[in-house]
């Protein structure tokens, strides 16, 4: 999904605080100084002014320019912005994402948080395996998965053909109108694990004493569920959903190498704003549009991710 | 210089934070390997190439042992465009300029036009001219000047399948392209995984087709760029493939240089491949299965009796401007491409467009145990001879290539439109593009 | 989740549940078949791989030949990127987590201004594209002189917004206020306090950071692309993913496939051991209840 990039740690999905414990925990905690706080956040806000904020503050400001490859560099002002809100291809890939979003994330975060209940209540045989194996498709490189979803979801060489042999069914999952559910499954299959890892050890936080008492006052399984564990993962869940969106909204790599692998899967340049920002800097030497397009990406990225969670996010703050 | 405004700009922002990461103790620059002297007279020089030819790597023993102040070394910088962005990056920041950097031929202009490459005839270059297929060197020839020298060719050839061809009833390799359509009719026969050939939109041949057939749909003039895909020439080709097309004669879901393709290489499911020369060295890794069944013959004929051909893919060694060690980087490539380290590539599977080497009796002799001891040398060196000349690529054919997949995708996946129509959206956007990149282009 | 009591079995001991079992056990075959396939492909020569069904084996086991070719191909080179990659994880991993850990405890614990506009500062950020800040973060890191160099991915790597949130939610979760009140009534200073108090009680938060930072570095792959052009300093991924291209690009480039397959087996060994390595210290989980409690 999102490109292994500068943002070091992926993003590619998860988690975060939970603002409810907090919120809870806010007035004790008032007391401090505010100077020890900003003393401790200093290391990493440095280093993240270095790395994000200040390239940012560049591609805002390339963004006000026109390069060409005879005659230099222009000022422009704001056409860069002008010609992207009336790019159809830009919107075409907006809309895309903001599809996939909806339908995926959910999808991948219940799968995640199922299979944590699961393991969490150790009710399942080998959960020790099982633990590492959902987690391994993370690990993955992106070449390999390629190459392997190159075969598992081939029609002429791979399983999906022998599949379709078998059942006698004609089903190409990288025809124009399948190629995204496709690309749904590989991303589910490698970020589920871990999502599944977050909200794994969340649950692990709980202490285990809530488990006994409950189970002495009577309750089962299910409402153990309920009544602790779900609260339980409130907060991760905030974070997930936030960079799960963040991440989808970045999706990059499976369109980048699908047109490689199989041939008119549908996938275009402009196929995610991502993968079009990546063709119209480094392929159409137009980095001061690609920089207005990261821009207003990243603006509704955020607007969405606000739409979605807006609550957590201002109970987390407002503390 | 353009650049130089944004970089004084940046430094102002950055200085607080240099300052900064000092602090933090994240001093850079240990262990880089940036700049570097400049490396005259008896001075050790170290030159730094990009290629992802692995061949260049077999010269630099013998050029260092003849040049013992020179030390070379080859770097893979990425492949293709991976590698003409990192060019674009390090020359934008002024910092970590290769000496010698590869170019497949149609990114030549690009970074030429711009004055990002040094122009050669400072070397002496046009001494060698001599020692070249003419058609190499107008691909590294921009508006009258040399900027890279040629280093692999791709003269177009027929790669094909005579077992499969023996399944279908073919005795011999198609001469004309209208032997060729009656031969993909029969091969079709033999069952429904059997394909003449495959084209998912490949733009490479397309081209070499059109090429052959005498159109040269880009003309261009200093940073003027004409496109015309409607003469006859380019015309009658690109209808011939849309008969192939329509005909359903052409494997649409495979894509070239994916698994697939080598699994339908290795298979005999895909009976030719109308390719450049090179696919002679890598054809037996991709399909070892079908060691001895494949041959390679002349491109197919528009017109019975002629001899003409074109050419798909090749590349060549420039030198960026900003190089810093321009004299030993041209003397390196002189050795590898023209002079004393040219068979040790040869040896190693490169195919070069040197004259001295296609003339070779021993080249042209030489049997192939993989083409069932045919002697390929010979048929590659008569393909390279009869490269129709005069084909030039638009400057910013890096940026075409890739948005002709978008154009050509719906008609591939459909079968609405038309390669014809295909090619005239293409041209649309070019004109755009290339105006708003200050060519003056219709 | 089936309601079942559990009347024999104590609460950490629960009745296995075979629905469950099964259910989960569907999930993991679904995240099983990469290292499958990845294992059976790695043992086939080139030719066998191209020749042979995705998940039958080859004609050969070629599993030793590749690995030995694997750390000869090209001079041997995959031994410096292991290396390299090993140092970039280590060093940045580490370093990483601590500063999300440092970061993550204080806006848990600690009020002070600009806390909203920080957060909101780091997630606005990292919503922007990351491929079209490429060109500049390499226009920024070449001003200071360090692209072609290791800083170039270490510096990038020490900053890990997504651990400095977890590190937020898992502190407001598991450090109790109270202690730390206690501590500074003890004398301590607030730095002591979160190393001495904090930190350990953050163990299995940190390490659950630490692997994914492990990870994320690990296959860190765009931004070496962009900054490093010496192979010397490539990570395993850029190194990989080169061999790859060789032969999937257009050209005569060497078919490599058996060892693209084997190199990546081999690399997701050392990710399967850290894990394997840093997950007992989940259990401390349990530690923090009775403290809690």
């Amino acid at each position: 999904m999102d490109i292994d990039q500068a943002r070091g740690p992926d993003v590619g999905a998860s988690a975060m605080a939970d603002p409810g414990v907090a919120r809870r925990s806010a007035p004790t905690r008032k007391r401090r100084k505010s100077r020890t706080g900003l003393a401790f956040i200093a290391p990493f806000g440095a280093l993240f002014l270095l790395v994000f904020v200040v390239p940012i503050l560049y591609a805002a400001y390339l963004s006000l320019f026109q390069e060409r490859l005879v005659g230099g560099t222009t000022f422009a002002g704001f056409a860069n912005y002008g010609k992207l809100i009336q790019d159809p291809q830009f919107w075409d890939g907006v809309a895309r994402v903001v599809r996939f979003t909806l339908i995926q994330v959910p999808i991948m975060l219940i799968f995640a948080m199922a299979v944590a209940l699961a393991l969490d209540s150790m009710r399942v045989h080998g959960t020790r395996f099982m633990r590492v194996t959902i987690f391994l498709p993370y690990a993955v490189p992106a070449i390999v998965s390629t190459l392997m979803w190159g075969f598992l979801l081939g029609i002429k060489y791979g399983l999906f053909g022998s599949l379709n042999d078998a059942l006698g069914t004609d089903i190409n999952p990288f025809a124009p109108g399948t190629t995204l559910i496709s690309i749904g499954v590989m991303v589910t299959w490698a970020f589920t694990g871990f999502n599944m890892l977050i909200f794994y050890a969340a649950l692990k936080a709980v202490p285990r004493q809530l488990y006994e008492a409950a189970a002495i006052d009577g309750a089962n399984e299910f409402q153990i569920v309920r009544a602790i564990k779900l609260p339980a993962l409130r907060g991760s869940l905030v974070v997930t959903i936030i960079f799960s969106i963040i991440g989808t909204f970045q999706m990059f790599n499976e369109p980048q190498i699908l047109p490689s692998m199989v041939a008119n899967s549908g996938v275009t340049t402009f196929y995610t704003p991502n993968l079009y920002a990546y063709h119209l800097a480094f392929t159409g030497s137009q980095q001061g549009y690609a920089a207005a397009l990261a821009l207003v990406m990243a603006a509704i990225t955020i607007a969405v991710a606000y739409a979605v969670q807006i609550r957590g996010l201002r109970n987390a703050t407002d503390q | 210089m353009r650049l130089s405004r944004k970089t004084r700009l940046l430094s102002a922002v950055l200085a607080p934070m240099l300052a900064l990461t000092a602090c933090s103790g994240g001093s850079g620059g240990s262990g880089g390997k940036t700049g570097g002297g400049t490396g005259g007279g008896d001075e050790q020089v170290k030159l730094t190439v990009w290629s992802w030819d692995g061949t260049v790597a077999e010269a630099v023993a013998g050029f260092q042992s003849a040049n013992p102040n020179i030390k070379v070394q080859v770097a893979n910088a990425g492949s293709s465009q991976d590698e003409y962005q990192a060019l674009d990056n390090a020359i934008q920041a002024g910092s970590g300029v290769p000496d010698l950097v590869m170019f497949e031929y149609f990114a030549v202009p690009y970074f030429a036009i711009p004055g990002k490459l040094a122009d050669l005839g400072e070397f002496g270059v046009d001494k060698l001219k001599a020692d070249y297929v003419p058609a190499s060197w107008s691909d590294v020839t921009v508006n009258g000047k040399v900027y890279a020298l040629p280093s692999d060719y791709g003269p177009s050839a027929m790669f094909y399948n005579k077992a499969t061809f023996d399944k279908a009833g073919i005795d011999k390799a198609p001469v004309t392209w209208d032997e060729y359509y009656e031969d993909a009719k029969k091969i079709r026969a033999l069952g429904p995984d059997y394909y003449i050939a495959q084209d998912t939109g490949d733009i490479f041949f397309l081209l070499s087709l059109i090429w052959q057939a005498g159109g040269r749909p880009f003309k261009v003039d200093g940073t003027k760029v004409h496109i015309d895909f409607t003469d006859p020439n380019t015309t009658r080709a690109v209808a011939f493939w849309q008969k192939l097309l329509d005909e359903k004669l052409l494997n649409t879901k495979i894509t070239g240089w994916s698994d697939d393709w080598n699994r339908a290489l290795n298979d005999g499911t895909l009976a030719t491949q109308t390719m450049g020369g090179w696919l002679t060295s890598t054809l037996p890794e991709r399909a070892p299965k079908a060691s001895g069944d494949f041959r390679v013959a002349l491109m197919p004929q528009w017109t019975q009796g002629d001899k003409v051909g074109a050419a798909n893919g090749g590349s060549s060694f420039g030198i960026p401007a900003a190089a810093a060690h321009k004299d030993a980087a041209f003397k390196f490539l002189e050795y590898f491409a023209h002079g004393g380290g040219l068979s040790s590539r040869v040896d190693a599977g490169a195919f070069v467009p040197n004259t001295t080497v296609l003339d070779n009796e021993a080249f042209q002799s030489k049997v192939n145990k993989y083409f069932g001891d045919q002697k390929v040398g010979a048929v590659l060196a008569e393909a390279t001879e009869i490269v129709g000349t005069g084909w030039q690529y638009p400057p910013f054919f890096e940026w075409a290539r890739t948005i002709y997949t978008d154009i050509a995708s719906p008609f591939y996946t459909t079968g609405k439109g038309s390669l014809a129509g295909i090619l005239q959206q293409w041209k649309q956007r070019c004109v755009q593009y290339g105006n708003e990149q200050g060519f003056q282009v219709d | 989740m089936r309601p079942t009591s559990s009347r024999l079995h104590t609460v950490d001991n629960p009745k296995k549940s075979t629905t469950l079992t099964v259910m989960t056990g569907l999930f993991t075959v679904y995240c099983l078949l990469p290292l499958v396939w990845l294992v059976i492909n790695a043992t086939k020569s080139q030719a066998d791989f191209v020749s042979s069904f995705g998940l039958a084996p080859g004609r050969g086991f070629a599993l030793w030949d590749n690995i030995v070719d694997v750390f000869r191909y090209q001079d041997g080179i995959f031994s410096r990127w292991l290396l390299n990659t090993v140092i970039y994880v280590v060093v940045g991993a580490t370093v990483s987590t601590f500063l999300a850990a440092l970061g993550g405890y204080a806006l848990a614990t600690m009020d002070f201004r600009g806390k909203r506009t920080f957060l909101f500062v780091v997630l606005g950020s990292i919503s922007v594209p990351g491929i079209a800040l490429a060109i500049p973060q390499f226009l920024l890191f070449a001003q200071l002189g360090v692209t072609n160099t290791p800083w170039a991915i270490l510096i990038p790597s020490f900053i890990n917004p997504f651990g400095l949130y977890l590190m937020w939610v898992f502190t407001a979760e598991a450090v109790p206020s109270g202690l730390l009140d206690a501590a500074k009534i003890d004398g301590a200073g607030e730095f002591r306090t979160f190393l001495q108090i904090a930190l350990p009680l953050l163990a299995p938060a940190s390490v659950t950071v630490l692997l994914f930072s492990f990870v994320s570095i690990w296959n860190n792959y765009f931004l070496p692309l962009i900054m490093l052009k010496d192979p010397e300093w490539y990570p395993l991924t850029v190194g990989i993913n080169q061999w790859n291209k060789l032969g999937s690009t257009a050209g005569n480039g060497a078919l490599v496939q058996n060892l693209v397959i084997t190199s990546a087996l081999l690399t997701i060994v050392p990710l399967i051991i850290a894990f394997l390595s840093l997950q007992r210290y989940w259990r401390s989980g349990l530690a923090l209840g009775a403290i809690k409690g």
